[in-house]
């Protein structure tokens, strides 16, 4: 045998133990908006959530010999970057899955190319019930509660505490829902309305507007002539911003706030446009991880909250850590944790169809995450399959600048005050 | 509903204040296309970098605001300067639609390279105007002053070109640009003043924006197509047109989002404009 033969077969042999002795990977296409306004409205603060989540496994040498290979994309806060991009990184980048996605605007299109293309999908932010609602999708799950929940929540919030803290039943007791008419605001204001209705509370404005919209006195002068009670907002950041501006400014006065996520939970960012302003305003969302009483959760779970805390801190500052940071991070763990392992142990790898079965088969009970909700999912067939029957919402309210549970009342960390106390600028 | 009422009235003034506003920013980009007939679809852009000035200076760098202002102008007049010198000069004589193309290379570039220099958040300069109290209705100081200085700017813009050399030459220079040059005045010259006063004016738009709003990259893309779209109604490079245009097309907005959805508002502005392209595609007050 020649010299150049054998040189041949040695660098064949070598290569082949190469590749051998290379470890497997998942390669998951994350996707939110790194820039544009949805970034500063929520999603900057998912995406370091979900890179805390896998950075913590992968340093601790990944997930059942899998090594998590991430692709991070900048969706931009378009709808057409967001779908063009999902289908570069399933067409070309060939990842295993795709998770993410803040806005609804984005995801309601996006899953349905995702489900006929059979590609997995793992949902962590987006809330439309849209997204789901009458769909039947195989392929995508989302433990995060869907909007219909965020209507729900403030219309029994208030419900419950009208009496009490408004002193009339909430029959009398005005609300007026206004928001972004985006699917995400589009689907909690639909949310609020039916709920408000059946509670018998009175709808007395219900108004959509853009969320790129330079001026909203108009919304604002009709506030003034309906003069509800309670506002129920459902908003991003500039428009929400633009809103409490004009409304201070035409003098529009109210009882109380209740904001659905999204801009109203980025409580910091309020606070440095608005000082006080904000205070005793609500926000509606999972709850952020490190405000939970970690004895009401499964062992361990707190401390990965006050890790997830350090590493958010550690990218953004001394800052208050705001619920997305949680939605990203809870959502991520809870595929890495849970999903993941039993995908590779039990269905034999990580096609789409061994995460799939792995999903439908999750079953964790109520304090078995950092966010406190439990995740189990809606089957095939189900109106709602895909979406986790088990997702939980709380009723925030920030004091200066500190967040506090006002709502399930069983695990609140504060009485809400309610309504805006005497002196307070919105105050009526 | 009732026909008339307090309300009502509070919807026309805030549609007035806001139509204001909407004819300071379409002040500078009808003159450059008056002047340079080129369009800057990029001019919302430099408004955004105009912001982001006062912001730093006042908020960060503890400037008094009105000296931020003064800085803002004189900053995005150079930018404007330099717009010129760089990316319009060279395709003076190209056709329209590749010089559009390149200011809107432009646009995506200043957003671009503003997130990479400034981040995503949203930056807000703290500062909150009182309002004015006329009865029932509180009208808003920022919009005020922002519909006061429109028309101070057109006043003053309108005098500078009636009544002076300079403002002669870029008249003449805007009727006439191959003839100018046989009478001794430099086309060259013109541009780059035409230009240094677009982008103090939209430096000055940028001063009264940042008192209303958030800074944020793509706080241009809230006002860009609209002003852009409040030009051409009143007839590209009309100045008067332009202003007559703003407040028209604010007044369907509030007017229009007051009595309906307020969707509805723009859809009626908008159902407007397309209305008008048809019946008097060169603008309200636009030469044919």
């Amino acid at each position: 045998m020649s010299h150049t033969k054998l040189a041949a077969g040695a660098a064949l042999l070598l290569a082949a133990a190469a590749a051998f002795a290379q470890p497997k990977e998942i390669k998951i296409g994350v996707i939110y908006d790194l820039t544009g306004p949805f970034a500063g409205g929520g999603s900057e603060a998912n995406h370091i959530g979900t890179k805390a989540a896998i950075d913590m496994f992968n340093e601790k040498g990944g997930v059942e010999g899998y090594r998590i290979n991430p692709v991070y994309v900048d969706a931009q806060s378009k709808v057409d970057v967001a779908i063009n991009e999902a289908e570069r990184l399933i067409n070309q980048e060939k990842v295993d899955m795709l998770l993410g996605v803040y806005s609804s605007a984005q995801c309601v299109p996006m899953v349905g190319k995702v489900d006929a293309a059979k590609k997995f999908m793992w949902a962590t932010v987006c809330v439309s019930s849209a997204v789901f609602k009458g769909k039947n999708l195989q392929y995508v799950f989302r433990p995060q509660p869907h909007s219909d929940q965020y209507g729900q929540a403030s219309c029994d919030y208030i419900k419950e505490h009208a009496q009490k803290k408004f002193g009339t039943s909430h029959d009398k007791l005005k609300v007026a829902i206004i928001y972004e008419d985006g699917p995400y605001g589009a689907g909690v204001a639909a949310g609020n309305e039916a709920q408000c209705k059946a509670n018998g509370t009175p709808i007395v404005l219900k108004e959509g507007y853009a969320a790129t919209a330079p001026d909203l006195s108009s919304l604002v002068t009709k506030l003034r002539r309906a003069a509800p009670d309670v506002i129920l907002h459902t908003g991003y950041n500039p428009d929400i911003t633009l809103f409490l501006r004009q409304a201070k400014e035409q003098n529009f006065k109210f009882k109380a706030l209740i904001g659905h996520g999204a801009g109203h939970s980025q409580i910091g960012k309020l606070r440095e446009t608005f000082g006080d302003d904000v205070n005793y305003f609500h926000s509606i969302d999972p709850v952020a991880s490190q405000i939970l009483d970690p004895k009401t959760l499964k062992p361990g779970m707190g401390d990965l909250a006050k890790e997830m805390v350090r590493r958010y801190q550690a990218v953004k500052g001394p800052v208050e850590v705001p619920p997305h940071a949680s939605m990203g991070f809870t959502n991520t763990w809870i595929f890495l944790a849970d999903v993941l392992p039993r995908a590779i142990k039990k269905h034999g790898g990580i096609s789409s169809e061994a995460l799939r079965r792995a999903a439908l088969e999750t079953d964790i009970p109520a304090g078995g995450t950092p966010s406190g909700y439990g995740v189990k999912f809606f089957p095939p067939g189900h109106n709602m399959s895909g979406q986790n029957e088990r997702s939980q919402l709380v009723v925030m309210q920030f004091v200066n600048g500190r967040t506090y549970i006002a709502w399930p009342t069983p695990i609140r960390t504060t009485d809400p005050v309610l309504p805006f106390p005497k002196g307070h600028v919105y105050a009526r | 509903m009732q026909i008339f009422d307090i309300f009502l009235l509070e919807a026309v003034l805030n549609g007035i204040l806001f139509g204001g506003v909407l004819a300071l920013l379409a002040l500078g980009l009808n003159l450059i296309f008056g002047v340079i007939d080129v369009v800057w679809i990029c001019y919302a852009e430099l408004m955004m970098l105009g912001m982001y000035c006062v912001f730093f200076l006042h908020k960060v760098h503890g400037l008094p605001l009105v000296a931020a202002f003064g800085a803002a102008v004189v900053l995005v007049a150079f930018l404007g300067v330099l717009l010129h010198v760089l990316v319009i000069r060279p395709v003076l004589n190209s056709e329209p639609i590749n010089q559009l193309l390149v200011t809107g290379g432009v646009l995506t570039f200043l957003q671009a390279a503003a997130t990479l220099a400034f981040g995503i958040d949203f930056r807000n300069l703290g500062v909150s105007m009182p309002s004015l109290a006329v009865g029932e209705i509180s009208l808003p100081w920022s919009r005020i002053s922002a519909a006061l200085t429109a028309l101070v700017a057109m006043t003053a813009l309108y005098v500078f070109l009636k009544k002076t050399y300079l403002g002669t030459a870029i008249r003449a220079i805007s009727q006439d640009r191959a003839i100018m040059p046989l009478m001794g005045v430099s086309p060259s010259r013109i541009y780059l003043l035409t230009s240094a006063i677009g982008g103090a004016l939209a430096g000055l738009g940028a001063c009264l924006l940042v008192l209303q709003y958030d800074v944020h990259p793509a706080i241009g893309l809230t006002f860009g197509p609209l002003t852009f779209m409040v030009c051409v109604l009143g007839g590209l490079g009309n100045m008067l047109g332009g202003f007559i245009a703003a407040f028209i097309f604010a007044q369907l907005i509030a007017v229009g989002g007051f009595y309906f959805h307020l969707e509805w508002g723009y859809v009626m502005a908008f159902g407007f404009f397309i209305i008008m392209m048809f019946a008097r595609p060169q603008g309200i007050l636009g030469a044919k």
